[in-house]
């Protein structure tokens, strides 16, 4: 076996055992705040893959995309509350829901590229931000409260920990597979140029449509868990442009059109983000450093860590899925 | 007569943002960037206006000079370190309108930073004032700042017609390669133009600062706004933008007195929805891609 296989296969492992260590307080201490970085990371890893379904390979810039996922855990919260289950009994019906709002959305926004797509997809979080805010079934402003789970302070990440791997891992797959099926070849062919690929027998609106469908699902079925996580779903903690331009952000510094981009970019960016926190403390200087931050990726390297180092050659074999 | 009223004062508010949005449209049409970050350059414009009346009681309608001044200064700083390298390419590209969402980052995060997020306006004597026609009653600080903001269109639009760099800037805007054939300072035009729309922006925040109450954050709440009434309009049509800006705001009033105040935007987002569905290039632009 190569290193491209061994070390993807050595780091899952790792990862899967890891929480374990939380056993052993005794030799590790307590190392709650660590699991909720990683599990963190695997949630935005979730959202930055299918982020990079229709952002990377069709060439769709959606800075909106925290719209699904506050769909998805609308929906789970709601009929965990009225159907008394967990939320992660509701993880499939939290995607399917985001996406079949997704195929709506998809249908009407997908018409027009550029400019007006972007512009679109602000609308999308501001129009329902003002719906979530005022409906009266889903809390208002106020939101859905859920209960917390019954493990033990030590122990009560663990669910949420492996269920954004599991999804992690199936997003990136997906992504993968995207890569590199005819449906994704399509797809690129889209991102060049739209009227040509049509000429060459490509039928444009169902590749477009199904791919934003898809990644609405993934991004969906993580807001069920993130609600979970959070015990509370309010229209100000999902719906801010922050967590979509967080995304954006993270699949441009690693490398928009990639596989691995979407992973290395997400795993620097939360570091990064990590930094500041110590150093700064959470204030404003936040968001100035993550607009610096986009900034200098997009004038000196817009083809991100992945991108950029794939053309010079030197990418490490182990990141280099295509 | 509470119709005509609400009429008047939803033409007055679609003034001003027409005055908002005119700046984004010609950045737009001479230069191909979808500037995201002007609505935090009006929001610069409008903290300027703020201090000036706080620290030296000057009033908004006089500070538009200096307000825009600043944002010209701020656009042409942002200009030259940012986009300086994009402005070459005469096409629309993505990254550029990243750029420009990365630049409103960084602007929203320092003037939170200094300012805090806290609601802030400006209350000369007339903000709250109000003048009576009969049974109609139109408060001051709208219908001023609806007049001027359509004198500054009038002018813009009177500089853009008859004078020779508008002229330019206007023929830069229809096909930069045959401009550049004919001999305009393209790359002038275009840093002219930024430059220009920057100071529209602060003219704008200024009146702005008497109109809405205003904080940092605000301004994705305006992009969207400003966006739908530029892509309604046709991209980089001032004409265009100025009559979407009238009707939706209008509009917007109406849903705002009859129905409930807070979904008065939500026609804007409504509208920009319908028109993709409908007609996805704009009432009376021109085709882009």
């Amino acid at each position: 076996m190569d290193s491209r296989k061994i070390i993807p296969i050595a780091t899952l492992v790792m990862l899967l055992f890891f929480p374990l260590i939380q056993f052993f307080p005794s030799v590790f201490g307590d190392q709650n705040y660590v699991i909720h970085l990683m599990l963190y990371a695997f949630y935005y890893m979730v959202m930055t893959s299918s982020w990079n379904i229709i952002g990377g390979y069709g060439g769709f810039i959606s800075v909106g995309h925290n719209a699904f996922l506050c769909i998805g855990a609308y929906i789970a919260g709601y009929y965990s509350i009225m159907w008394g289950v967990s939320p992660f009994y509701l993880i499939l019906l939290a995607g399917i829901g985001a996406g079949i709002f997704g195929f709506f959305v998809g249908l009407i926004t997908l018409r027009v590229k550029g400019p007006s797509f972007i512009i679109s997809s602000i609308a999308l979080i501001m129009i329902l931000r003002i719906i979530f805010d005022r409906w009266e079934l889903v809390g208002g402003a106020s939101g859905i409260t859920l209960p917390y789970n019954s493990l033990s302070v030590e122990f009560s990440k663990f669910p949420h920990y492996y269920g954004f791997l599991a999804l992690a891992i199936i997003t990136i797959y997906m992504n993968w597979y995207v890569r590199h099926s005819k449906f994704g070849l399509a797809l690129r062919a889209i991102s060049h140029d739209e009227i040509r690929s049509a000429v060459a027998g490509i039928n444009v609106k169902y590749i477009k449509v199904t791919a934003f469908v898809l990644s609405t699902f993934f991004i969906g079925c993580a807001g069920a868990i993130w609600a979970d996580y959070l015990t509370y779903v309010r229209p100000n903690i999902f719906l801010i442009i922050l967590i979509a331009a967080n995304v954006v952000l993270m699949v441009i510094l690693g490398g928009m059109g990639t596989v691995t981009g979407p992973i290395v970019g997400t795993i620097i960016f939360i570091a990064f983000n990590e930094l500041i926190l110590s150093y700064l403390g959470a204030t404003e200087l936040n968001l100035l450093f993550t607009g610096l931050l986009l900034v200098i990726t997009l004038l000196y390297f817009p083809n991100g860590i992945v991108g950029t180092l794939k053309n010079k050659g030197k990418l490490p074999r182990f990141l280099d899925w295509g | 007569m509470f119709i005509i009223q609400t009429i008047i004062l939803g033409l007055c508010l679609g003034f001003v943002y027409a005055l908002m949005a005119t700046g984004l449209t010609l950045i737009f049409g001479v230069m191909r960037i979808v500037n995201l970050a002007h609505p935090i350059f009006i929001l610069v414009g409008a903290f300027a206006a703020y201090y000036l009346f706080v620290i030296f009681g000057m009033d908004p309608i006089f500070a538009i000079p200096l307000c825009a001044a600043t944002t010209a200064i701020l656009g042409a700083i942002t200009y030259k370190l940012v986009f300086e390298k994009d402005a070459g390419s005469q096409t629309y590209s993505e990254m550029t309108v990243l750029l420009t969402f990365g630049t409103a980052m960084v602007l929203d995060g320092t003037l939170s930073y200094l300012f805090k997020n806290t609601q802030r306006i400006t209350s000369p004597p007339y903000a709250t004032d109000a003048i009576f026609i009969g049974d109609i009653f139109l408060p001051t600080a709208q219908l001023y700042s609806g007049l001027i903001s359509i004198a500054l269109i009038v002018g813009l639009g009177l500089f853009l017609k008859f004078s020779k760099l508008g002229i330019a800037i206007r023929a830069t805007s229809l096909s930069r390669v045959n401009a550049e054939l004919v001999g305009i300072d393209v790359k002038f035009v275009c840093i002219f133009s930024f430059v220009l729309g920057c100071a529209l922006a602060g003219a704008a925040g200024s009146l702005v600062s008497f109109v809405f109450s205003f904080f940092p954050a605000k301004h994705w709440e305006w992009i969207a706004i400003l966006m739908s009434l530029v892509v309604l309009g046709g991209m980089g049509s001032i004409l265009g933008v100025v009559i979407s800006a009238a009707i939706l705001s209008v509009m917007a009033s109406l849903v705002g007195a009859f129905i409930a105040p807070a979904w008065s935007t939500m026609v804007f987002f409504v509208a920009l929805f319908v028109m993709l569905l409908v007609k996805p290039h704009g009432m009376f632009g021109k085709y882009l891609e």
